[in-house]
C-alpha cells in the first residue's frame, strides 16, 4: 500500500487559551478526493494550515508524500487556496499568475505557456494584460484557482473550495477537480457545504470543535452511519399501513403523508419482512427503495445542533509559529 | 534564493511601473532645485525703499547721511528738515499719513544724540526684510564711526580706509589639503545630504510598510508565505524597494548632472553664484559615505516599518502605529540643524552614533567638517550591528504580524511575538 500523501497525526493548536484544533489525526491516501467537513469554526482552516506549514502546530506531526519536511518545503508540490482569497489588486493578470508560479519554482517561460493555456480554457484571454481590481470577483476566483495548479501539484490544498462561486464556476471548479484526480492527483478540500462534498468526495473526515468525530471512505460512513432508510411510494391502496409503520420493532421513525412515506428503520428490523406484511395486508406499492442517507443528514447528527453554531472564532488568532 | 529573486523583481518591477516613481524621478530634481534657487531668489527681490530722513541735527549729519542712503540702489532718501532738540509731533504723524498713503516706505528720526548714544528711529510699512534693515544698520553705523572719530580730529581720509570691509575667504581643509569647498558650499552639501537622506529614507520606509500591509490586508500573504518562509519574503521586499531607491537616486543623479552642465544657459542660471547657497562639489568619498549611510538608515527604519506594517490591519491603524518610528526619524532630521552649527560638539558626536539618528547625522557631519575615520567606523559598526538585532526583532514581529487578523497587538503581545521561538 502506498504511503499516504498526508498524514496528520495528533496535531493540536491552542490560540490564547483556546484549543483550536484538539489532537486531530487523518490520513489522506493517493489520488483521491478528500473532503475536510466540519461546521464554522470547527478548526478546518486551523488544520490546513498546519498541514502546509503556515502555523507550526503545537504538538503532533504532519508529514507529506511519505516524506520528511515541512509543508513549505514540499511548497513545489502543493497548490494552495486559502479560504480568504486574495491576490494583488493593482498588477496584471498575467504577471500575478507568473509571480506565484515563480514562487513555486516554475521559470518563467513555462509559467507563460500555462497561464495563457489556463486563461484561455476559463475563458480569460482577454483580460490577461487588465489589472486584476478590473475583474468581476468571479474572475479573480479562476485567476485565482489557476494561480494554485500553474506548478502542475502533486496535491491540492483548497480552504471553503466553494464559498463565493456561482454555479457555472461551481460546476467550473468540480470538472477540474475531477480531470486533476483522474491525472492521478489529490485533493483535500475543507467545505461545510455537504451537497458539494458528496458529489465529490471520495474519502471525508468530519471535524466539529477541534476533535474529529468520524473519518473513512463516502461509502463506509455512509454505511456504518446514519441508520437504514427505506422510500415507500403507494399506489392507491395503503393497506394496514400505518399499524405496521408504528410498530418499534421494525420502524424506528416513520415519516409517512398520503401516497409517500420515508421510514427508517429499527435496529435489527429486515426490510423484507416490512415488504411482506405491507403487500400481505393488501397495500398496493410503486415504489419500495433502500437508501443512503444523505451526508448532510449524517453531519447534523453527528455535529447536533449544538456544535453545528460552534464557538466563534476568537477574536484575534494568535499564532505560536 | 530564486524566490527571493522572484518578490524583489516584483517589487522592483511594479514600483518602477507606478506613476509617483517617475513623477519623483522628475520633480525630485525640480523641487531640490527650487530649494536651492528660491530662497535666495526671494530673499535677493527687494524692491527700492522709499525712505524719509527726519533730521534734527545741528550738524550735516542728517544731510550726509541722506546723500549716502540715496547713492545706495536699494533706497531713494530724502531729507525732511526738522527742529532740532525736541521731536515734532505733528510732523511725525505726517510722516506716519505719509507711510500708510504708501508715498513713502518708512522714514528714519535722526537726532544729535544719534551719534554720542547710536540711537536712531526707523519706522516703517514693513521691518521684516532682513535685506533693508541690515543695510541700514550697516550704513548708520558706518556713518556714525565716521562722525565720531573725525569728532575727535582723524583725518577723514585715513577713516575712509579704514573703512575697506574684510572679505573672508574660507576654505575646507580636508585630509591636509585645501578642498576648494567654501564654508556655504559645505554647508548646503550638509544640508541637502541631510534632507535627501530624510526623505528618502521616509519615502522609502513607507513604501516597505505598505507593501507588507497591501500583502496582509490582501489575505495574498497566507498564499507567499505557504511558498516561502517569511523572513525570504521580507527580504526580497527590502532589497526590492531599496533597489527601487536606488534607481531613483540614479535617475536623480544623472538628470542633476545634465541640468548642472546646462545651467550657464537657463535664465536665473546666475542666481546661484555668489548667493548663499552654493553648488558643492561631491567627491567620491562623500558619495560612498552617503550611500553607507542612506543603506544603513533604509535597512534599519524599513525594517522597524515592515513590523509596523505587519502588527496593522488597514491603513489608519498602520498610520497611527508609524508613528514612533516616524518621529524617531524627524528627530533625527531636527537635530541636524544642531550640528550643522557645531559638527564636532558632544551633541553632534553622540547623534552619530546612536544608530537611529546616525544616518543621518554622520553624513551630515562628514559634509560640514572633516572627520577621523576611526569614528566614521566605530558609527556604522554601531550602524550594522543595530540593523542585526532590529530586523531580528522586526522579522519575528513580521512573522507572526502577518497572519493575525483582529484588533492590534500591545505592547506585551509584541514581546511574546517575539519570544515565541
Amino acid at each position: 500500500m502506498p504511503p499516504p500523501i498526508v498524514a496528520v497525526d495528533h496535531i493540536t493548536k491552542r490560540f490564547s487559551g483556546h484549543t483550536a484544533v484538539d489532537a486531530l489525526s487523518l490520513s489522506v491516501p493517493p489520488g483521491v478526493i478528500y473532503g475536510l467537513l466540519g461546521p464554522n469554526g470547527a478548526g478546518k482552516s486551523t488544520s490546513i494550515r498546519m498541514i502546509l506549514n503556515i502555523y507550526a502546530p503545537d504538538s503532533g506531526t504532519v508529514r507529506l508524500f511519505g516524506e520528511t519536511g515541512t509543508g513549505r518545503d514540499h511548497s513545489a508540490r502543493i497548490g494552495y487556496l486559502p479560504e480568504e482569497r486574495g491576490l494583488y489588486p493593482k498588477m496584471r493578470v498575467l504577471d500575478v499568475l507568473l509571480f506565484l508560479a515563480e514562487l513555486k519554482g516554475v521559470d518563467r517561460r513555462t509559467a507563460r505557456t500555462r497561464s495563457l493555456e489556463w486563461l484561455e480554457r476559463m475563458g480569460l484571454s482577454d483580460w490577461r494584460m487588465r489589472k486584476v481590481n478590473e475583474l468581476s470577483k468571479g474572475m479573480q476566483q479562476k485567476v485565482q484557482f489557476i494561480s494554485t495548479i500553474l506548478h502542475e501539484p502533486d496535491l491540492l490544498v483548497m480552504d471553503e473550495a466553494f464559498s463565493g462561486l456561482d454555479p457555472v464556476n461551481s460546476q467550473v471548479l468540480k470538472d477540474t477537480i475531477l480531470d486533476l484526480r483522474s491525472r492521478g492527483k489529490t485533493i483535500l478540500f475543507s467545505t461545510h457545504i455537504m451537497e458539494q462534498a458528496e458529489k465529490v468526495c471520495d474519502y471525508v473526515c468530519i471535524i466539529a470543535r477541534g476533535k474529529k468525530l468520524v473519518d473513512g471512505t463516502l461509502a463506509d460512513i455512509k454505511r456504518t452511519h446514519g441508520g437504514k432508510h427505506l422510500l415507500v411510494n403507494f399506489d392507491g391502496a395503503r393497506g394496514d399501513a400505518d399499524r405496521i409503520f408504528a410498530d418499534r420493532r421494525l420502524v424506528a421513525k416513520a415519516d409517512a403523508s398520503g401516497q409517500f412515506a420515508e421510514l427508517e428503520l429499527a435496529a435489527q428490523a429486515d426490510a423484507q419482512e416490512i415488504l411482506k406484511a405491507l403487500v400481505t395486508s393488501g397495500a398496493r406499492l410503486s415504489r419500495f427503495e433502500l437508501a443512503e442517507p444523505s451526508l448532510n443528514k449524517i453531519f447534523v447528527d453527528l455535529v447536533g445542533p449544538d456544535a453545528a453554531t460552534a464557538a466563534a472564532r476568537p477574536d484575534a488568532e494568535v499564532a505560536h509559529a | 534564493m530564486r524566490k527571493v529573486l522572484a518578490v524583489i523583481r516584483r517589487e522592483f518591477v511594479e514600483r518602477v511601473r507606478q506613476r509617483w516613481f517617475w513623477a519623483m524621478a522628475v520633480l525630485g530634481p525640480v523641487f531640490f532645485g527650487a530649494l536651492v534657487i528660491l530662497p535666495g531668489m526671494l530673499i535677493g527681490k527687494t524692491t527700492v525703499k522709499r525712505i524719509a530722513v527726519m533730521d534734527g541735527t545741528t550738524s550735516t549729519f542728517g544731510a550726509r547721511l541722506t546723500e549716502r542712503l540715496d547713492a545706495e540702489s536699494l533706497f531713494i532718501a530724502v531729507r525732511v528738515a526738522a527742529r532740532p532738540g525736541t521731536i515734532d509731533s505733528v510732523l511725525v504723524d505726517s510722516l506716519r499719513n505719509a507711510v500708510d498713503r504708501k508715498e513713502l516706505d518708512g522714514f528714519l528720526i535722526v537726532s544729535d544724540v544719534a551719534v554720542d548714544s547710536g540711537k536712531v528711529m526707523y519706522r516703517a510699512s514693513n521691518v521684516s526684510s532682513p535685506v533693508t534693515i541690515g543695510s541700514l544698520e550697516h550704513i548708520i553705523s558706518e556713518m556714525v564711526n565716521a562722525t565720531r572719530l573725525e569728532r575727535e580730529g582723524v583725518n577723514p581720509a585715513l577713516v575712509a580706509k579704514a573703512r575697506i570691509p574684510v572679505n573672508l575667504d574660507s576654505k575646507k581643509v580636508s585630509g591636509g589639503k585645501e578642498t576648494g569647498e567654501s564654508a556655504g558650499q559645505s554647508f548646503a552639501l550638509a544640508y541637502f545630504m541631510g534632507i535627501i537622506l530624510y526623505m528618502s529614507i521616509l519615502l522609502y520606509g513607507i513604501n516597505v510598510m505598505s507593501s507588507v500591509l497591501e500583502e496582509k490586508t490582501t489575505k495574498i500573504v497566507e498564499v507567499l508565505v505557504s511558498s516561502l518562509r517569511p523572513f525570504q519574503l521580507l527580504l526580497g521586499k527590502v532589497l526590492g524597494v531599496g533597489a527601487v531607491s536606488i534607481f531613483q537616486f540614479l535617475i536623480w543623479g544623472v538628470s542633476t548632472r545634465l541640468i548642472l552642465s546646462q545651467r550657464r544657459h537657463l535664465p536665473g542660471g546666475g542666481v546661484n553664484d555668489g548667493g548663499f547657497f552654493q553648488m558643492p562639489h561631491v567627491t567620491t568619498n562623500t558619495a560612498v559615505v552617503f550611500g553607507l549611510y542612506f543603506l544603513g538608515g533604509f535597512l534599519l527604519y524599513s525594517a522597524m516599518f515592515s513590523a509596523v506594517g505587519a502588527m496593522s490591519s488597514n491603513e489608519q491603524e498602520a498610520r497611527q502605529a508609524q508613528q514612533p518610528v516616524v518621529m524617531l526619524l524627524v528627530a533625527s532630521f531636527i537635530s541636524m540643524f544642531a550640528m550643522l552649527n557645531d559638527p564636532a560638539s558632544t551633541l553632534s558626536v553622540t547623534l552619530s552614533m546612536i544608530p537611529f539618528s546616525a544616518p543621518i547625522a554622520m553624513p551630515v557631519r562628514w559634509a560640514a567638517g572633516n572627520l577621523p575615520i576611526g569614528e566614521i567606523a566605530l558609527s556604522l559598526g554601531i550602524l550594522a550591528v543595530s540593523i542585526l538585532g532590529v530586523t531580528w526583532v522586526a522579522s519575528r514581529i513580521y512573522r507572526v504580524g502577518i497572519l493575525m487578523t483582529g484588533k492590534r497587538p500591545n505592547l506585551k503581545e509584541l514581546v511574546r511575538w517575539v519570544r515565541a521561538a
